[in-house]
């Protein structure tokens, strides 16, 4: 809509009580804080068309007033300058009142906040040799101007260090390369897509990533768990990916939680996969995937390199097939040590690996598709017509491979010494962004 | 008594800095092209129709057209042609 009103037509969408403030928060991030619109009180997509045509007439006299009439610019309300004060008897107390109030904005993930003073905000920004006002990128979905001073500020909240600065920097100007629109459609999503962070190259060892039991809490993740939340913090801040807002997600995920882990490059039978993104070993990269799932493949006992791909193909065809124009199935495949080492020894390459992964899973098409009743669906892709001309039970017949080809498959070795394999749903293709370019 | 400062963490946005206003409006929809632009989504078509049907109804020698843009948002070649054939807009993604 602001596409078409910025050609000179005026433009009004119809949007669901639901999504208001995400349609606000939409104008601002997309250019066009006074586009107007029309609110329902329910979201159409599964509603009786009965429904659909009462609350649409309910809303028509809106609906022309803001066809026909000039319309008063919203008024912006969000500060972004300047500094908060909070008086206590003790710093303690006065760090509690922060808490209060900057959760209560939902400027947090709701677990407690350091204190970006101006003293800490410098010794952060010691961590790279950026100024201060350097703009890394607008970080989608909002499209906050993502200066380095900004990102510095978040990390300082979330507990980071000076020299977890460049890692945080780096996955922020990843995501602002994530598909052609910068994921702005993707990342508010209803569905719980989330980005996942992982490190390659020397700075796992230098500054302590976990590449083993690498997701989760607890000590041995404790770089993973703050670099990740330093990330979630400016995604938040300065990407405004606040629930309810930009992130439209209906359930959640833990996922959200964003954690930065890291591959067992030590164990690995191949090149690390920031090599495959055509890094050199000894570069430090982060790459960013946006998940949408998370699935435990366990292996009681397969001891060949076939036995071992095969369950894990077959554990790849959970979930949807996307039958869409830009729909992506991709799987993130974290393989720890136990499968890969047999997998590499038996002189499968990873590019192999993964073609005999996409060979092997498949899964009944009726059954992948059914989340999109086909009678009258107008989002279809042309190449998928054809199933419109079959029955119900002769789609669920067809046999069709989950992943439409082997670079939709990501292999990374993560993990302990145990036969586990951790696969989660993703895409779009993944972004590596170098490290060292941002370090002191 | 002790006093905590703390930096702003909130960024400005890009849209908020370089935005554009809202286009012009006509005083009536007598005599105009009303351009219906859906997403594909269930629902919004049957919310875009009704409008359109009601605006028929109230206003004289309207002109409708229905664009199916497929997916959100609406392809860039979809868009342009629903903004060269109309001179109002209205647009569902049944969200």
């Amino acid at each position: 809509m602001i596409e078409i009103e910025k050609t000179g037509v005026p433009a009004v969408p119809i949007v669901s009580g639901r999504f208001v403030e995400d349609a606000v928060a939409s104008t601002r991030a997309f250019g066009m804080p006074s586009l107007q619109w029309v609110v329902v009180p329910r979201i159409y997509r599964n509603l009786e068309h009965d429904l659909c045509r009462s609350q649409t007439a309910d809303v028509i006299d809106d609906l022309i007033g803001q066809l026909t009439s000039e319309i008063d610019a919203r008024v912006s309300d969000i500060d972004t300058v300047g500094s908060r004060t909070y008086e206590a008897d003790d710093r303690y107390e006065a760090v509690l009142a922060m808490n209060d109030d900057l959760i209560s904005e939902d400027f947090g993930d709701g677990l407690p906040l350091f204190p970006a003073t101006k003293d800490a905000v410098e010794k952060m920004l010691t961590g790279t040799n950026l100024p201060p006002d350097h703009v890394v990128c607008d970080m989608p979905p909002g499209f906050g101007i993502a200066t380095v001073e900004k990102i510095a500020i978040n990390s300082v909240m979330a507990g980071a260090k000076p020299e977890h600065l460049p890692v945080v920097i780096a996955a922020v100007k990843a995501i602002s390369n994530i598909q052609a629109d910068g994921g702005k459609s993707l990342l508010m999503s209803t569905s719980p897509q989330a980005p996942f962070l992982i490190v390659n190259g020397p700075i796992i060892d230098e500054l302590g990533f976990n590449p083993r039991s690498a997701i989760g809490p607890g000590r041995d993740n404790q770089v993973n768990t703050v670099v990740g939340r330093a990330f979630a913090m400016c995604f938040r801040n300065i990407g405004y990916w606040y629930p309810g807002k930009m992130d439209m997600d209906t359930i959640g995920t833990t996922r959200k939680f964003i954690q930065c882990i890291a591959e067992n490059e030590e164990m690995s039978p191949w090149d690390p996969f920031h090599v495959d993104q055509g890094f050199n070993r000894d570069e430090s990269t982060v790459s960013l995937f946006i998940t949408d799932g998370e699935l435990d493949q366990q292996d009681q006992g397969n001891t060949t390199a076939e036995g071992l791909l095969k369950n894990l193909a077959y554990g790849c065809v959970f979930g949807t097939k996307s039958i869409q124009e830009k729909g992506h199935t991709q799987r993130l495949i974290l393989m720890p040590p136990d499968v890969a080492g047999p997998v590499g020894k038996q002189e499968f390459t990873k590019q192999a690996a993964k073609e005999f992964i996409q060979a092997n899973a498949n899964h009944s098409l009726g059954k992948m598709i059914q989340y999109m009743p086909l009678e009258g669906e107008a989002r279809v892709a042309e190449k998928w017509k054809w199933l419109e001309n079959l029955t119900e039970e002769q789609r669920l017949e067809i046999e069709f491979p989950v992943m439409d080809s082997a670079e939709d498959c990501y292999i990374l070795v993560v993990g302990a010494d145990r036969a586990k394999t951790a696969i989660l749903p993703s895409g779009p293709a993944p972004v590596t962004e170098g490290i060292d370019q941002y370090r002191a | 008594m002790y006093t905590l400062e703390v930096q702003n963490p909130v960024a400005e946005q890009r849209g908020v800095v370089n935005s554009f206003t809202t286009s012009p409006r006509p005083k009536s929809l007598d005599g105009l092209t009303v351009g219906l632009l859906w997403s594909g989504t269930h629902g919004g078509d049957v919310a875009l129709n009704t409008a359109a049907d009601l605006i028929k109804q109230r206003f004289n020698d309207v002109t409708v057209n229905f664009y199916n843009g497929n997916n959100y948002p609406a392809p860039e070649h979809i868009r342009q042609k629903c903004a060269e054939e109309s001179d109002v807009v209205i647009g569902a993604t049944a969200d």
